[in-house]
């Protein structure tokens, strides 16, 4: 059967995770590894090096390497991005077709979406070995703030790696829905997420087995990779001071400190102070080499990096501004992205918030987690609409044991809850029948999944032991399948009618046995406040071959918008049609009419972002209304009806209002060669360059 | 889940519904009320809920549920709510009424006027069609039964009432 899997195309590296048998998890390739990284090089064979092959050429052939292609995907040639990319980069960009942005690599042309093609066909590749099955869909990530453009082309980068895109999904979002509901009826939280290349933050209201988006924020260009360069700076200077040798004037030798400087910035996420001594970069007369010795403490790149995170604070405020939610209304925060691995950041946020940010979950897979998820919600085809969908378990080698930061004391309370998948413990047999037995080890985990349905209970709960053990434990006696109702306290009645398929064949719960289970049982909250030493590394178990539990309420997402989308209107102005944090798919309608008589066509123009005037938000293109009756001047009325689907892209449809009749729109987007022929030939350049097999040779 | 037909249905009775009803609340509901009501709304409606669906049905449940963030988005800011509630007392429906509507035409469905073939079933039969139009499904059901009743063997107009029943199933009381 073919698998949907989640993708995270991230700037620097790219995870796939797919949920098998009620367990989500992330898959690692040959070598054992979970990061591909998002670096393609185009190899004099034909043939193209995906993930770390590809690194490892990003030395000895910068100019045919192409990485970071995440930051201008959807970026028009003229746009700020890339006009102040290309100095910077070893690789080539050129102007394509209608002002899009092009690489050239190896005399060939590429459009982006087709790197990041190459990156999707390799994590393709990668899930089908560790499945052993075909991977045909999948949900991608995106930045949330990412617009209309940037989401089309990463959709088109998907078609042209073979997949179905099932969704487009926001980052943050897709990581909220990997850390699923604490248990309490009524939840806020802030997801934050700062990535390789971009930060993001959004803020959720779960309520039930709903998930609502309320507002998100971001910026598109600003991650981890600013801080490697800013510390790549600070040895540029030094490697001067000391060597009198400028790395800056070599590409190559600047691309060695930025390797570089990314290895000092994680040294220093556990270290205080880390020293490097590199022998084979600054030349010495008679073609030797003068080894160079660079020390930074934890203070100094906390120092070097302030402002990069101060900035990221200005996006919370904007989000929270949007939302009308202040600090102390929040109920979680959530980290997410590698960059939140720096002890600063987990600090910043607790200072920023209020609260101490909980990283229960692998900051660089819980966005993976979280799009496998989604994917297996929404690949209900025929032939698994039969089966039971509910909130699967995360794996547990992708569960955190240990809080970034130095922050002792408030470590226990960042949890949120132990160590086990919380969001998604197996509910029903595991948990009714373990709950119900003498106080095993196994117990307090599996009274903690029915804690969370029933109310708070009696603090004399057995201290918190090591908790791979539902998914482990024999599969007992049929038990009482939970009520539907739970996941929706107090309203659930609506529910019902679209209750999983799977639920009617389970008995119904007895009142009897649940309340028996009760009694023992810890509240999460006692729980949380007795984290237990972290059980041995259990060996990875990505597809738990344990029956899976009795299906819950399927998750429901419902997202929004990140930025406005409005139409030139007379005098340069933008006039919004949906406003930012608007719930997605939605749709406005407007009229236009000629301007002239006997005008048969009209061109609309479309932007997206805050400003009142049209220049400068985010031109997107124009639609294109053909075939418009020929009349007086303002005699035909064309409405045009915009819509925001539920991966955040736009269509649009138009009406004859007289007539009633549908009328020919046609959205031209600048810098996106979206029309069948320039698709056919990326689809041809694909299929001509084999990606090399795994691990190349040294 | 419902048949394309029946979300058409009730997609064609959202039209004539105010922003509250659509969202099944009371004209005063508190801004708690409201989301708790639009999250009700995304359970049923939101086209993800239908990804097991064929296409055409999700593409209906996609425009209920787009009707559903109009209404939810509106009133569930106090400025718009007010000028809505002031537009609303003088009869308009939606913020913007004076546009063309963006529902797409019900299907050619034949009107059951022409679907009843005795007189008396048709005398309920064009009660019903009437109601329908104006989104009065629970009163358009009455009728519609008792055209049924006159024509038990008339399987056009059975199959009408299910499709009928599975639109007021997609409108818990």
């Amino acid at each position: 059967m073919a698998f949907a899997v989640g993708v995270d195309l991230g700037t620097t590296n790219t995870v796939v995770g797919a949920v098998k048998n009620g367990v989500v998890a992330t898959v690692t390739d040959a070598n054992g590894s979970r990061l591909i990284p998002s670096a393609v090089s185009f190899h004099p064979s034909g043939s193209v090096l995906v993930g770390y092959g590809a690194l490892e050429r990003r030395l000895m052939d910068g100019a045919n390497t192409v990485s970071s292609v995440k930051r201008l995907i959807g970026r028009p040639w003229s746009s700020p991005e890339v006009q102040a990319a290309r100095s910077k980069l070893p690789f080539a960009l050129k102007e394509g077709p209608g002002g899009s942005t092009t690489v050239t690599a190896r005399n060939e042309t590429y459009a982006l979406p087709e790197i990041s093609a190459f990156v999707l066909r390799q994590a393709k590749a990668v899930a089908e070995a560790a499945l052993g099955e075909p991977v045909e869909r999948a949900v991608i990530t995106v930045p949330a703030n990412f617009n209309d453009l940037q989401r089309a082309a990463t959709k088109t980068a998907g078609r042209l790696a073979g997949l179905e895109v099932l969704r487009i999904l926001n980052e943050p979002t897709a990581a909220a829905l990997a850390y699923g509901p604490q248990g309490k009826a009524q939840e806020r939280i802030a997801v934050y997420d700062l990535g390789g290349g971009t930060f993001d933050v959004t803020l959720l209201d779960l309520a039930g087995n709903v998930f609502e988006v309320l507002a998100t924020a971001g910026d598109t260009a600003l991650g981890g990779d600013d801080i490697d360069v800013v510390v790549a700076e600070r040895m540029a200077d030094d490697v001067l001071k000391k060597h009198r040798f400028d790395a800056r004037e070599q590409p190559l030798a600047y691309g060695r400190l930025r390797i570089l400087a990314e290895e000092m910035k994680r040294a220093l996420s556990s270290e205080i102070e880390h020293t490097q001594t590199v022998t084979d970069l600054v030349p010495a007369p008679g073609g030797a080499y003068t080894p160079w010795t660079f020390r930074m403490t934890r203070p100094e790149l906390e120092w070097a990096s302030l402002g990069l995170v101060e900035r990221t604070f200005q996006v919370c405020q904007r989000a929270l501004d949007a939302a009308g939610v202040g600090q102390k209304d929040l109920d979680r925060i959530i980290l997410v992205g590698g960059a939140t691995r720096m002890p600063m950041v987990a600090r910043k946020t607790e200072q920023f918030f209020g609260r101490p940010p909980v990283v229960r979950i692998n900051p660089d897979e819980v966005v993976a987690l979280g799009a496998a998820i989604q994917a297996a919600l929404l690949d209900r085809t025929k032939q698994r609409a039969a089966e039971p969908m509910q909130h699967p378990t995360i794996a547990e080698d992708s569960v955190v044991r240990e809080m970034p930061g130095e922050d002792g004391p408030s470590s226990s309370d960042a949890f949120g809850l132990p160590l086990v998948g919380g969001p998604s413990l197996p509910a029903g047999p595991h948990a009714q029948a373990l709950a119900a037995s003498a106080p095993s080890p196994a117990s307090p985990a599996a009274a903690l999944t029915a804690s969370r349905r029933d109310p708070p209970a009696p603090a004399h709960a057995p201290p918190l032991a090591p908790a791979r053990v539902p998914a482990l434990a024999p599969s007992p006696a049929p038990a009482a399948a939970p009520p539907k109702t739970e996941f929706l306290p107090g309203r659930a009645g609506s529910t019902l009618v679209f209750d999983v398929p799977g639920l009617a064949g389970a008995p119904p719960a007895s009142p009897v046995q649940s309340k028996r289970a009760v009694p023992d049982l810890p509240s999460p909250s006692r729980v949380a406040k007795n984290p237990a030493p972290p059980p041995p590394a259990p060996p990875a178990r990505l597809l738990a071959s344990d029956p899976p539990p009795p299906p819950r309420p399927a998750p429901l997402l419902i997202d929004v918008t990140p930025l406005s989308l409005g139409v030139e209107t007379v005098g340069g102005y933008c006039d919004i049609l949906i406003e930012a944090n608007t719930p997605v798919p939605c749709d406005r309608t407007r009229s236009f009419t000629t301007a002239a008589a006997g005008q048969t066509s009209v061109q609309v123009r479309v932007a997206q972002g805050e400003s009142k005037r049209f220049d400068e938000n985010t031109f997107l293109g124009e639609v294109h209304l053909s075939g418009v009756p020929a009349g007086a001047r303002g005699e035909a009325q064309i409405a045009v009806t915009f819509e925001i689907d539920a991966d955040g892209i736009l269509n649009v449809r138009a009406l004859d209002v007289k007539t009633g009749q549908a009328t020919a729109a046609r959205i031209q987007l600048v810098g996106a060669q979206n029309d069948a022929k320039a698709l056919e030939a990326m689809q041809a350049r694909q299929a001509a360059h084999p990606l090399a097999a795994a691990a190349p040779a040294r | 889940m419902a048949s394309r037909e029946a979300l058409e249905v009730f997609l064609h009775s959202l039209a004539r519904k105010s922003y509250y009803d659509i969202l099944r609340v009371g004209r005063d509901a508190s801004p708690a009320a409201l989301k708790a009501a639009f999250h009700d709304f995304s359970l049923l409606y939101h086209p993800d809920r239908y990804a097991s669906s064929d296409a055409g049905a999700r593409e209906v449940a996609t425009e209920i549920y787009k009707r559903g963030v109009e209404a939810y988005r509106c009133v569930s800011r106090p400025a718009m709510r007010q000028r809505y509630d002031k537009s609303l007392a003088r009869g308009k429906l939606r913020i913007e009424s004076s546009r063309p509507s963006t529902v797409p035409p019900p299907p050619q469905m034949r009107t059951l006027e022409t679907v009843a073939r005795t007189p008396r079933a048709k005398q309920h039969a064009v009660k019903a069609d009437r109601l329908i139009a104006v989104g009065k499904l629970e009163d358009a059901r009455v009728q519609l039964v008792s055209a049924c009743q006159c024509e038990p063997e008339n399987e056009e107009l059975a199959e009408r009432l299910k499709i009928l029943y599975e639109a007021l199933a997609l409108e818990p009381l």
